[in-house]
């Protein structure tokens, strides 16, 4: 196993592994992920902070065997920040906190290409600081058809006075962000309003969209998974690399820019990788920066 | 009872709160049809029209004027219309109890039914019975959606029905309908009273049909059997469920989205 020590301000960081290609037929090693989490930490960070990771690690590449891991590893460095979770079966988990660019480096060193963060935070895991629709195509559904229930769904809740902000997945679907931030919104609360609006959009659209699991009934049509408001659950953190043949990345889109994207009428164009997000975040920062501060009430509750 | 519930809260009165669901008592009898373009049956939406320019607006430059005079008007903006918005409330608060006949129908406008909540059937049922032995209605003010209504509570054979009414400046006055003529004939007004007795019968509302909804449905149950239907718009199976409000407040916004494609 090859070397390196890393100097990150006064700490140092041993590497392994540097030119280990993670993503085969696009030649991307693990010392480009290391360089782009480096580059791109400054808007991702926030979106990590305090909140407990979730490592997707692949070891041996992006078209290889993954693991999960929600435990911080025991051979951490002692400056990893790290918090106590309450597991489903009421025992205490220790889990890494993101919280700065060393951290950030540590994990992807363990070659973590995803991270998968909850919506709430590890001080306050009750309370969700924003809620999430996960638009997941079926077989014969593409990204364009999520972007077009995207639409439906900016246009309900805008009726409803919510502001949410869109997505991509990195894989093949959108995921559409309603902030919250009021530390009173509970997980029950979210549950019940994005199954409801699901529903909804379900009953009018049961040709496009469904909200239900099965494999079957998703055939063609776009799945609206609005199950991911739990306070177990983790969704792929904005900015996190996706292990997939190209190193793409779940990238914020405009709402505008989306609709132009759409209309080219080629999936392929809503999608960004890794070079395209480092340029986007340059020319117009985070677009996903209002997303951590906007206070919204779920009304009708 | 399976109706879907359009709003969920509480019924109250001096200590008193019944934890209650609205349901409608009333299903549209009315057969109603959509337009189809001639030519291949898909369904057609209405647009607004602007006729100066011979072209369609879209929702975005369209605004309320109040017509105040010809081609004058005061506009007004969504903004302002919310802004007299009465505060929401979960609380249908009963100001007064009247004597149920007290109400005449002329102020009657939607008829809805309250359905108690868990842990609300005990007190709902009490309420039933007290009002219906001292024979009361409660008038209450009710806010649902925007608007503010005036609401009459009352009894029907074994729950609470909910009226929304008139307000008094709506009802037209009836003076001058008909005017007093004098000297109508004792002979005249027993003959009449006569003819009203022996047409005496008591109410029953299904002796009545409503013959233009019976005829329309046995022609489209022909017509079904003769040519297949042209192809019919696909409509969703489960009634989405959920808070009540929630449920009517985003159908309401699907339907806009609807109209506006």
């Amino acid at each position: 196993m090859k070397k390196t020590v890393a100097r990150i301000g006064d700490r140092r960081l041993p590497l392994s592994n540097l030119d280990k290609d993670l993503y085969p037929s696009f030649g991307f090693t693990k010392a480009h992920i290391l360089e782009y989490y480096r580059r791109i930490s400054p808007h991702i960070l926030p979106h990590l902070h305090g909140r407990a990771l979730t490592l997707k690690r692949y070891p041996d590449g992006a078209q290889a065997p993954f693991f999960f891991e929600k435990r911080c590893p025991g051979y951490r460095p002692d400056w990893v920040k790290t918090a106590q979770v309450r597991e489903s079966d009421g025992g205490l988990m220790t889990v890494c906190l993101v919280n700065d660019l060393d951290t950030l480096m540590w994990v992807e060193n363990l070659a973590s290409l995803e991270l998968h963060v909850p919506l709430a935070r590890a001080a306050t895991p009750g309370t969700p600081d924003s809620m999430v629709f996960d638009l997941d195509p079926g077989e014969g559904a593409d990204i364009l058809d999520c972007a077009r229930v995207a639409f439906m769904l900016r246009d309900v809740l805008s009726d409803l006075k919510l502001t949410c902000f869109p997505k991509t997945s990195g894989k093949k679907g959108l995921h559409v962000y309603v902030p919250l931030n009021r530390n009173e919104t509970t997980f029950d609360e979210t549950r019940k309003f994005s199954k409801t609006v699901a529903e909804v959009l379900q009953h009018n659209y049961p040709l496009m969209v469904t909200s239900s699991m099965s494999n079957e009934l998703r055939k063609k049509k776009v799945f609206i998974n609005w199950s991911q408001n739990g306070a177990s659950n983790t969704t792929v953190c904005v900015y996190s690399l996706r292990a997939s043949e190209k190193p793409t990345v779940s990238s914020p889109v405009t709402w505008q820019e989306l609709e132009t994207l759409a209309g080219h009428g080629d999936p392929a164009k809503v999608q960004f990788i890794f070079s395209e997000v480092i340029d986007r975040t340059e020319k117009d920062g985070d677009l996903f920066k209002d997303l951590l501060t906007i206070k919204q009430k779920l009304p009708y509750l | 009872m399976a109706l879907q519930s359009i709003w969920t809260g509480t019924i109250s009165f001096s200590l008193v709160a019944i934890p209650v669901q609205l349901v409608k008592a009333v299903l549209p009898g009315r057969v109603s049809f959509r337009m189809l373009h001639a030519k291949d049956y898909s369904p057609l939406s209405r647009e607004m029209f602007c006729p100066d320019e011979e072209k369609i607006v879209p929702s975005d430059e369209i605004v309320r004027g109040f017509e105040i005079g010809p081609e004058k008007y005061i506009v007004v903006t969504d903004e302002e219309l919310e802004s007299l918005s009465p505060e929401r409330s979960r609380s249908i608060e009963i100001v007064d109890f009247i004597d149920s006949d007290d109400v005449d129908p002329v102020y009657y406008d939607r008829p809805y039914y309250l359905v108690p909540s868990k842990s609300g059937e005990k007190a709902y049922g009490l309420l039933v019975e007290v009002m219906r032995r001292t024979n009361k209605a409660g008038i209450a003010k009710f806010v649902f959606g925007e608007r503010e209504y005036l609401v009459l509570v009352r009894v029907t054979s074994g729950a609470l029905c909910l009226v929304t009414l008139h307000y008094s400046d709506e009802i037209l006055s009836d003076t001058g309908v008909a005017t007093e003529k004098e000297g109508a004939v004792s002979e005249e007004k027993d003959r009449m009273v006569k003819t009203i007795r022996d047409m005496k019968a008591a109410f029953k509302p299904e002796k009545y049909t409503n013959e233009r909804k019976r005829k329309i449905v046995s022609l489209l149950g022909k017509k079904a059997k003769k040519q297949a239907p042209v192809e019919a718009p696909v409509i969703g199976e489960e009634t989405p469920e959920g808070p009540g409000d929630l449920v009517a407040v985003l159908q309401e916004s699907m339907r806009k989205l609807k109209a506006t494609k």
